[in-house]
Parts: structure tokens; sequence; C-alpha cells
């Protein structure tokens, strides 16, 4: 037993030693490293590496360091290093989050760091960038953009005899039923009661969240619109027609719509990678969201900004490797793994995917959610809204009410 | 040997004298403090220091960015959370939590214990099998009974409805108190063979005699247990109680993972899971400091009221 | 009384019937595991997969990662379990054996650290390790994970050196040894099982945890395997398959350790007095 521990001890401190000589960072004298955190899915971390290769080609004293992240701990992440000091350079986070690190100081004000803000800004959708937007600033550019679309599984249609993917609300609410049967096929389902989900056909039918100023939501969240639209959904769900899977522990839609659980989806461009990995067989097909009141503001924006931290210490670096990102090589270049280009001179490249096409123009009627700190709390209490009026707990008025209550609370709080 | 029990006689010779100059020794001797130094210096470092630093940070409304901006409002993180809703019934899920899992872990796992408490063939592979949730992580199965609890493809759905106990398959995880099932049978699953080790190293320590002379006097099965067994386990039991109890209070990973999506309306929360929440969502650090202590609070009282009323010296007769 | 042949039929018909309960998950891990995507989700629920494909194990391992991570997994909680195994019985024979001033006082703030939510020490755990350099290093995880473990051990080491026979140590301190030679040469030695426990206890805890693991380390390089895990997951969608055969795949080494040290397993919680 002496001899086994001995032999324990003297491994663990060898071990220990490797530990620490492999852990050390090596740092090369003169250049300067940037921390980039992300939370892109494989293939897109594949394609990033070989970004970052042309740009330190281009610019020898600047090295990129990338992490990746699991989205869900990724706000957690995010927080616990700027509490201790260790924020990442650059990172690139979900548009809806951007107000909220703003307000509590995180972010570096863009437009009054960056000497060619404004070419860069005239560059770009004016939706994503709005997004950037907050408290009369400027606190982060567009990295990439995405919206949702219908995808709709030609089998199954084709079965059912319906030749086209519907164009309007009407026909959707129609197709929707025809193409259900019991429990075994759903015309449509949704990914859960999150705002993200039933959003674009939300904007579709109309609805609101606030006024354009961001002041109320009351009269907008629980207004005719928002109401009839909510209904809508709620009838279609009553009637079977919507799988019970938006309301958890079901099977996801990807999954669904593949395997022909789920005649219609809404969802990003990035089915394209995960059905070639996942379900090469499965051919997935694009149409445009149905068209519900007005022509001009179907689906909802979705996207990533590229945001700068506001203890860098490596400003001059962190923005030239921003301007790198938003560079038309740079955007044509993640384009090929699914990142929709937010340059509208890119729109109708022949260097991009074929698929864009039906996304960058449902982009040109997208809605943006409201750009607020709270968003967050916002999405919940429309989330608790839909919910409720899904388990019958309330009417969708009733629901509707009682979160533009809990909004005007949020806009109120400064 | 016979070299070790001459010493042993002289040692029983020479205690008392030995005994008086240890002490002395000991008492110049830095020895037990750098035996104690390590772990000590670890222990400051990343305990003391952190909670210190937690208890700081809930008597503020905290900015993470700016710690200086932070603004001192004494107790008021502490009264927002105990008069919040959904503090509240985060509360009221992990005591429903505890009050299912520790009772099951420590029935089921008595149970197992007795069962293993025999030479047969077989037996170290039973044991094994039986310790194989314990070895896995929480996250691991947590995603396991979320996929064997699927409101649409779930295997419990399929079989309760083969069975003909249920019609329509029931939608566990959409609803805030349906997902207290799988979350609670997940606790105890997961916690059975580690109690049962537990329980089965004091059915060990149980001398045989005991039971021979029982068998004598014609005890059955009912009365030995009853009259033996229990009575001498009650240490192992106490101490099973007051760590489980602390453990089901600190339940997090399950339902972190559970409360995902959202959809359960903050209304299945445990007392950590929306501390969680609070901190990294909210950004409400302040609060999230708050809830845990809190939370400290209540496991140490409850601990110290069961060490207290339960803890009692057992004798033979 | 628990012995005769009855009783053992029985036994065997409860531990089996028991075991189905605890084996049907593992079973349908490792079955969702080996079955094409198409099928994870197939209604009704299949226990055995009708088709098997090793696609899942495949695309898991092609990410090389996987054996990296599973690397620095299996770095981290050696060195974290030796480390312990080390700390926490010197700690354990200072309380046990020794007398000291403040000894009571001392363990009960040791035992207080058992009391307390790990997760409510994360920022500030991120603090100090950010100033000692310790974040994106796996060391700062083998700290971390050693002091998490250290009240725990110690008190279950506790218990095993104070049932050291008294005289045993008396002869050797009549033999001139002071209490660092009685620490290695008396005491440890004949605590084997106990420190067998310390060792599944705290290898356990190192392989499987999660929350620390993921904020303090920063580089992809140096991940984990549970958080490997964790990034298989996208907000929509889950890929079951992969999730399960990594998983599978994680529980290899614990289930060897466990395997390894478990002979001394229940003889050595017996003698950490945790039984009463």
């Amino acid at each position: 037993m002496n001899r086994k521990l001995f032999f324990l001890f003297t491994s663990f401190i060898l071990l220990t030693l490797i530990a620490t000589v492999f852990n050390a960072p090596v740092r090369a004298a003169e250049s300067v490293t940037i921390t980039y955190w992300h939370t892109y899915s494989d293939p897109e971390t594949a394609q990033l590496a070989r970004l970052i290769d042309m740009f330190q080609k281009d610019n020898p004293n600047i090295k990129i360091e990338p992490t990746k992240y699991a989205y869900d701990d990724y706000k957690k992440a995010i927080l616990t290093s700027i509490a201790g000091g260790q924020a990442p350079d650059v990172m690139r986070m979900d548009i809806v989050w951007v107000p909220q690190f703003a307000k509590q100081g995180a972010l570096l004000q863009l437009d009054t760091a960056m000497p060619d803000f404004k070419k860069i800004a005239d560059a770009v959708f004016p939706g994503p960038l709005a997004t950037n937007y907050w408290d009369g600033k400027y606190w982060g550019l567009p990295q990439n953009t995405n919206t949702q679309v219908l995808l709709w599984n030609q089998k199954l249609f084709d079965a059912a005899g319906i030749k086209e993917p519907p164009e309007t609300v009407a026909e959707f609410v129609d197709d929707a039923c025809k193409l259900t049967s019991g429990t075994k096929q759903y015309g449509y389902a949704l990914g859960g009661t999150y705002f993200w989900a039933p959003a674009p056909l939300f904007y579709s039918m109309g609805g609101k969240v606030t006024d354009d100023k961001v002041t109320t939501s009351t009269g907008y969240v629980n207004g005719k619109e928002s109401v009839a639209a909510f209904q809508n959904m709620l009838d279609l769900y009553k009637k079977g027609c919507i799988s019970p899977n938006l309301l958890g522990g079901g099977i996801g839609t990807a999954q669904g719509h593949a395997t022909g659980l789920y005649a219609m989806i809404i969802d990003g461009p990035w089915m394209v990678d995960i059905y070639k990995t996942d379900y090469p067989d499965f051919k997935v097909r694009f149409a445009p969201i149905p068209v519900g009141m007005g022509t001009n503001n179907s689906s909802v924006v979705g996207g990533e900004n590229v945001v700068v931290s506001a203890t860098t210490q490596h400003q001059p670096e962190a923005l030239t490797w921003v301007k790198y990102l938003m560079s038309e090589k740079a955007q044509l270049f993640m384009a090929q793994v699914g990142a929709i280009p937010v340059l509208s001179s890119l729109t109708g490249s022949k260097d991009l995917p074929a698929y864009f096409e039906v996304f960058m123009n449902q982009l040109k009627t997208a809605q943006a959610r409201v750009a607020h700190p709270s968003w967050s709390a916002m999405d919940d209490a429309i989330n608790a809204a839909f919910t409720k009026m899904l388990k019958g707990e309330k009417t969708a008025q009733e629901a509707l009410d009682e979160a533009a209550k809990t909004i005007d609370g949020l806009l109120a709080k400064k | 040997m016979s070299q070790l029990s001459v010493r042993r006689q002289v040692s029983a010779q020479t205690n008392q004298a030995l005994g008086l100059r240890e002490q002395r020794i000991q008492q110049r001797n830095f020895a037990p403090y750098l035996f104690l130094l390590p772990g000590a210096v670890l222990f400051v470092l990343f305990i003391l220091w952190p909670m210190l630093y937690s208890l700081r940070i809930s008597f503020f409304q905290w900015n993470i960015v700016k710690p200086e901006t932070s603004v001192n409002v004494g107790v008021q993180n502490y009264l927002d959370a105990l008069t919040d809703p959904i503090f509240q019934r985060s509360v009221v899920n992990t005591v429903i939590y505890g009050l299912i899992t520790v009772p099951g872990q420590i029935i089921f796992g008595t149970f197992v214990a007795l069962l293993l408490n025999a030479r047969f063939p077989g037996r170290t592979l039973f044991r094994t099998l039986y310790y194989l949730p314990v070895i896995t992580s929480w996250v691991i199965v947590t995603l396991l009974f979320q996929y064997l609890f699927n409101g649409q493809a779930g295997m419990v759905n399929s079989v309760l409805q083969s069975l003909g106990l249920i019609r329509e398959p029931i939608r566990w995880l959409a609803d805030a108190r349906l997902v207290m099932i799988p979350l609670t049978l997940l606790g105890i699953w997961k916690g059975v063979g580690w109690t049962a080790v537990i329980v089965l190293a004091g059915l060990q320590a149980i001398p045989e005699s005991l039971y021979e002379a029982a068998a004598v006097d014609g005890a059955n099965l009912r009365q030995c247990f009853l009259q033996i067994t229990l009575p001498l386990l009650r240490p192992t039991l106490v101490f099973l109680l007051v760590v489980l109890t602390i453990g089901a209070m600190n339940v997090y990973i399950s339902g972190l993972l559970i409360n995902r999506s959202g959809n359960l309306l903050n209304e299945a929360h445990f007392v950590l899971t929306w501390m969680d929440k609070q901190t990294f969502e909210n950004f409400n650090f302040g609060q999230g400091a708050a809830i845990s202590y809190l939370l400290t609070a209540i496991v140490f009282i409850v601990s110290f009221v069961q060490i207290r009323f339960l803890q009692r010296d057992v004798m033979y007769s | 009384m628990m012995r005769r042949l009855p009783m053992l039929a029985t036994r065997y018909v409860f531990l089996t019937g028991g075991l189905v309960f605890v084996l049907v998950p593992f079973i349908y891990m490792i079955s969702v595991s080996l079955k094409p995507q198409a099928y994870t989700f197939e209604i009704p629920p299949q226990l055995f997969p009708r088709e098997i494909t090793l696609n899942h194990y495949q695309e898991v391992l092609a990410k090389e990662n996987l054996l990296l991570y599973f690397g620095n997994s299996l770095l981290v909680a050696t060195v974290s379990t030796g480390t312990t195994v080390l700390i926490s019985a010197l700690m354990a024979y200072a309380f046990a054996l020794m007398k000291f001033r403040g000894k009571n006082v001392l363990f009960s703030i040791l035992l207080i650290g058992m009391m307390i939510p790990p997760v409510m020490l994360i920022v500030p755990q991120f603090l100090v390790a950010k100033d000692l350099k310790l974040l994106n290093n796996l060391l700062g995880l083998i700290v971390v994970y050693v002091t998490m473990n250290l009240s725990m051990q110690t008190f279950l080491l506790r218990g095993v050196f104070a049932g050291v026979p008294r005289d045993l140590l008396d002869a050797a301190l009549i033999d001139g040894g002071n209490q660092w030679t009685l620490f290695r040469r008396v005491v440890l030695p004949l605590s084997g099982p106990g420190i067998a426990v310390v060792v599944i206890f705290t290898f356990l805890y190192s392989w499987d945890e999660f929350p620390w693991a993921h904020v303090a380390m920063k580089e992809t390089a140096k991940r984990t395997l549970p958080v490997a895990i964790a990034l298989f997951q996208r907000p929509d969608l889950t890929e079951w398959g992969q999730v399960f055969a990594m998983s599978v795949i994680a529980l290899i080494p614990v289930l060897l350790v466990y395997i390894a040290f478990q002979r001394y397993f229940v003889a050595g919680i017996s003698t950490t007095g945790l039984k009463g």
C-alpha cells in the first residue's frame, strides 16, 4: 500500500505538471489576440475557422481565438465572464439580447468608436440594423440575418391532392386541416409557445406587440388583429390540425417534418444543413409565409449581431475584425454554410446558395421584434398568454389582456 | 504477530505516561495545522470567500459590469424574493420533491439492501447494476427521462396505454404539475442504488448473533425486522435522511433542463432553478444571491432539526 | 433468518423485478444510439431497434475533438481524485487523531461546506479563478473540484481513521514515530476500503460535473465530456441518437473505475462510520 501511494502521489504530481504545461497560454510576443465567442453549428464553425485563416493572412499581427458555446448556456457564460472581467473582445449574439447587454453597460458604443460606422451601416439592411439601436445609440452591427419561411412536405401534399403550398392564411388554415389525420399526421406544427414560433403568422395576420414608438402595448398585443391572429391558431389547435408538441415534451418540428408527421412547419435557413446531415433523403421545400392582412408584413426577423465588449483591451484590433466580418468577402464566405448576409448589395448575388432567394425575399416584409432590454420578460408574457389559451385556462382576449398589462409594466421601467 | 502483542502490552502499561507526554508534544507541535493547511487554503479561497462575496451581493442591486455602481438595498432583495409568487411556488415544488424522493429512496433503498444482504451467486452483479444510475451524470439521466416521458412517442405513455390505464397519451412535460412525476421518479431512480449501498453497510454491521438468538426465541421475520434490524439501522437511516434531504433541496440540473423550453411558465421551478433564471437571464444577481442564502438557511434549519430530534444512541439489549 | 431457499428464490424475483426498472432507461439509451435517425421517435416506440446503425457513433467519434474532450475529462478526473484523496486524508487525520485548539469549530465550518448549493458560488469562484490565472486552464477545474469535495470526503475519512485501533497507533509512537510516520505507515495502509470509497465518489463528481466546467473553460480544446454532450443540443432540435451515443461512451470510464474499486466499496462505507 505504501509503494502504491507513493506511485499515486508522484504520478499525480507529474500529471499536474503536464496539465499546467499544456495549458499555459501560448502567445506570440508581438501579435494581439482577439477572443471571439459564438454559437455556430459544427459546419458553420469549420467554415469560420477557414475565414479566420484568411483574415490572419491579411492581418498578421492579429490572432483570432474563437470559442464555441452551446446556445442554451451562452448567456450565462457571457454574464459570468463579464462579472469576472474576462469578457471576450468580440461576440456574436442573438439580436434580441443587444439592448439588454447595452443597458448593463457591457457593450462598446459602435457608432462613436468605429470611424467608418456610417458607411457600413448604410450598406446593411435597415431591419437588422435597427436591432442594434438602443437609447439613441448603436451598440453593434448585424452579422447575419435570417427569417422564417414555410416548409412544406411535398409527398404529403401530393397524397392529399394539394398541388401548391398555401399562399394566403385562409388557404393555410384550410390545408392544415386537410393534411391532418388523427395523431398520425398533423397539418402544422409549431416549435413551442415562445414568441418566435407563432411570430411569422402573427405578423402576417396584422398582429403587433407595441406601437411604433415602443411606448405602450395595450391596444396592440391585445388589439383586434393580434387577438384574431392568436384565435386563428387556437381554433386550428382545437380542431386537432396543429400538433400538441408545442406545449412541450413532444416530437420536435425538424424531426417530425422530415419523418412525415408534420406536413408543414415554419423554420429558418439552418434547416438545410440539419436535414443534409440527419435526413439526407428528405427533400425540403420552401415557400413564403402565407399572406394575411396586408402584403408587407409577413414573418419575423431573426439573426445575430456582432458586438464588442466595453472592457476590451484591444479596441482597434477588435474593430478591424468586426469590419472584416462585415465585408462582402466574409459575408459571402459564411453564406456558403447558411448564414444569410446583411449587405443589401448582395441581394440576388449569384454567389449565394440558391435556397437563399426565398429567405431574402421574405426579409423584405419581415417584422422586427421589440428592441428593448426587457424583451426576454415580454417574450415570457406572450408565451404565458399563448400557453394559457391553448390549455383553455383563458380566452385569447383575456390572456392577451394580461400580457398587455405585463408588457406595459416592463416598458414603464427604465 | 507476537512482537505486536508484546508491544501492545507494553503500550497498555505505559499508556498513562505516554498520554501525558503525547499531549505535551502536541501542544508544542504545529503538525495539526500543517496537515490542515492545503485543504484550508482551498476551502478559504473557493468556498469561504465566495460565500461571503455572495452574501454581500445579496444586499445590493448588483451591476455585474460596473460593480461600483451597485446600489445598497438592504434586505429588499430578501423581501422581494419572499413575496414573489414564483419563488413561493418554487419552494413548494422543492418541498414536494423532497417529500417524495427522500422517503422513496430510503424505502426502496432499504428494500434492495435487505435483498442484497446475503451471500448468493450474482450478488455483486446485482449490486453493480443497481448502482448504474448513480454513476450516470444528471445531464444524461434527465435527457433519458425526457425521452421516455415524451408526450407523443414516449415509452411510458405507450406502456400505460397498452395496459389500458390511459386512453390518450399524457403530456407529461407540458404541465407544471404533471412534470413533477417524471422529476421525482428520476430523483428516486437515481438515488436508490446509493442509498442501498449505505444501508447495506449498516446491515452488515449488525451481528448475526442477534438474529440467531431471536430465532431461538421463536421470533418471525416481522419481529426480527422491527425489533432488531430497524433500531440498529437507526443511525444509518438518520444519516440518510439528513443527507438525502440536503440533496433534495439542492435539486438543480434536472429541473434546469426540463424548464429550458419555457412553456412551463415559471410554475415548475425548484428554488435553485429559479435562482439560476433570476441571476443569468433576468440579470438580477442581488436577488439570485438572496434566494440562494434563503435556501441555505432552510437547509441548515431542516438538517439541524432532523439531527436534534432523531439522533439517539443505540443500545444492545 | 434470511438464509433459507424459498427466501433465495424470492430474493431473485424481487431483485430482478426491480432491476427491470433500473435498466430499462439504459437499454433505451443504447437502443436509440444504435437506431437510425428516422426511428428515434417511431410510434409506437420500440425498445429494441429493428435496424442497427453505427452512424451515430461514427459521427460522434469523427468530430475528432471527442477524443480530446475524453482526454480532458480523464485528466481532470484522475488528478482531482488523487489530489482530493491526499488533501482530505491529511485533514481527516488531523480531525480524527490529533488534538488541537479549535478542532470542533473548524470541523463544523467544514461541514457547512456540504450544505451550500454549489451553483450559488459560481460567479465569485470565477472571480477567484481569474485572479489566480486559473481560467481556461484545466488546473482551474481540478482545484475547484477538489475544494467542492473536501467537506464530504474529509468527513468520510475521519470516520475511517477514527476506527483505527488505538493500540496500533501507540505502538508506532513507542517506536519513536511522529505524526507523519503514523499517517503514512499505519493509518493510510489500513484505510484502503475507505479510500476506495473516496476515489469512487470524487471520480464520479469530477467526471460528471457540468456548470463549472462550462463556465470556466474558454477554449474548445479545454472542454470536458459533459459540456461536449450539452453542445449537441440546438434550441429546436436534440439529436437523440448522437447524444445517447456520446452518453454511452461517457459512461464507460466511470463504470470501469466503479468496477475496479467496488469490491472495497461496501466494506469501505462501513469503515467510514456512515452507517452510524
